[in-house]
């Protein structure tokens, strides 16, 4: 798999090497790989390599090339006790530790979302400042809108005191011409009055009070036919 | 007479409360109701007042010439407009205004420019699964530690671990 890396062989080159591949090369059994299957394969077939290993097992162990001792047993037991625990656990693991990976990149990852967002904000932000601005005139029209209603005001407010004043005025000779002549009405009505009660002599009371008595007893005479 | 009728603008308050800032509300609030205040207060006023009755008061007030005399006076009377002392600082505050809103919006665009090329620079770096540490000091370059100042590991102070 190496081969299929290409470095940069040639003159210097600013790119970027391309990534390092996810897995591994493909191994069978663990441990050879599968390159000298595939080499194998075109001369001797699909059984090439196993004939190899065997013939090459049996020939070391008749020869005692390798020798079976007690190291043997032990190495048999250890080798089959870290298979055993590297089948059942082996998936475990590498999950374990892929996700260890995964959580820093993820955490790295949140702090550039989070940059490239607070940057976009920072921009829309700033186009609406832009935008407020804006709207500066409508300000300045109030307070120019603001000046003339006062002034206006200020001068009706002035029209509207002089005619008051000057009505009060003429309003106030009036009515004190009506005063007048009403007080003089009442003084002389009450000086008739007076004077005609005074010139009132007894012996005209006498005279009133007989002419009255005589036309109530006439109008009795007639008064008593309608009951 | 022409003189004293400034035109008054229909002024779009809705409009004028959307630009308003947050934090000038109040300030907006308070313009508001003084404006309101002048208005209603130049609607009550009528504008002209009532014509004053001459005929009749010259026909029931008994002394003579005081009709004559008030007529004359009050026709005679010119009533001087008010004057207008801050229009003028009104269009100088404007100047200012549009000097100080030209410079902030310059600068409100630099900034703006700035940001943008941040956001590319963000937007096209290498994914961090394929990042060395020199590649990651590139893009974020608070994260390269100063063996400078700090020559010995781990080349930030303690605290900030």
């Amino acid at each position: 798999i190496l081969h299929s890396r290409p470095l940069h062989t040639t003159q210097q080159c600013l790119a970027p090497l391309p990534p390092l591949p996810e897995k591994g090369g493909e191994v069978r059994h663990g441990l050879i790989p599968e390159e000298f299957f595939q080499f194998l394969y075109p001369k001797t077939g699909v059984t090439g390599p196993y004939m190899l290993g065997t013939g090459l097992l049996l020939y070391l162990l008749s020869k005692e090339i390798y020798v079976v001792n007690h190291e043997t047993v032990a190495g048999a037991c250890i080798l089959s006790i870290i298979i055993y625990g590297i089948k059942k656990y082996g998936a475990d693991v590498a999950a374990f530790a892929d996700r260890l990976n995964e959580e820093k990149i993820a955490k790295v990852a949140a702090v550039k979302n989070e940059a490239i967002k607070d940057l976009e904000t920072a921009i829309e932000e700033e186009k609406k400042e832009q935008w407020r601005v804006e709207g500066r005139s409508y300000l300045f029209d109030a307070k120019r809108n603001n000046i003339a209603m006062l002034l206006e005001a200020n001068y009706r407010e002035r029209l509207l005191m002089v005619y008051n004043e000057v009505k009060k005025r003429l309003d106030y000779q009036v009515a004190m011409q009506n005063l007048k002549r009403q007080k003089e009405q009442d003084h002389m009505i009450q000086w008739v009055e007076k004077n005609v009660v005074q010139s009132i002599t007894p012996q005209q009371q006498k005279e009133s009070i007989a002419k009255c008595i005589l036309d109530l007893k006439a109008l009795s005479k007639s008064a008593q036919a309608a009951v | 007479m022409a003189g004293r009728r400034a035109a008054i603008k229909a002024i779009d308050w809705a409009a004028f409360a959307e630009r308003v800032p947050p934090d000038q509300r109040a300030m907006f609030n308070a313009l508001k109701t003084r404006s309101d205040a002048l208005a209603a207060r130049l609607a009550a006023l009528p504008e002209k007042p009532p014509a004053i009755d001459w005929a009749h008061y010259k026909a029931v007030v008994a002394k003579a010439g005081m009709v004559d005399e008030f007529q004359k006076k009050f026709s005679a009377l010119k009533i001087p407009e008010p004057v207008d002392t801050q229009s003028a600082k009104i269009d100088a505050q404007e100047k200012e205004a549009a000097k100080s809103t030209a410079e902030y919006v310059q600068a409100s665009k630099a900034r703006i420019v700035q940001y943008e090329q941040q956001l590319q620079k963000l937007r096209t770096m290498i994914p961090f699964e394929q990042m060395t540490f020199e590649d990651l000091h590139e893009v974020f370059p608070e994260t390269k530690l100063d063996k400078e100042k700090y020559p010995f590991w781990p080349h930030k102070p303690i605290a900030d671990l």
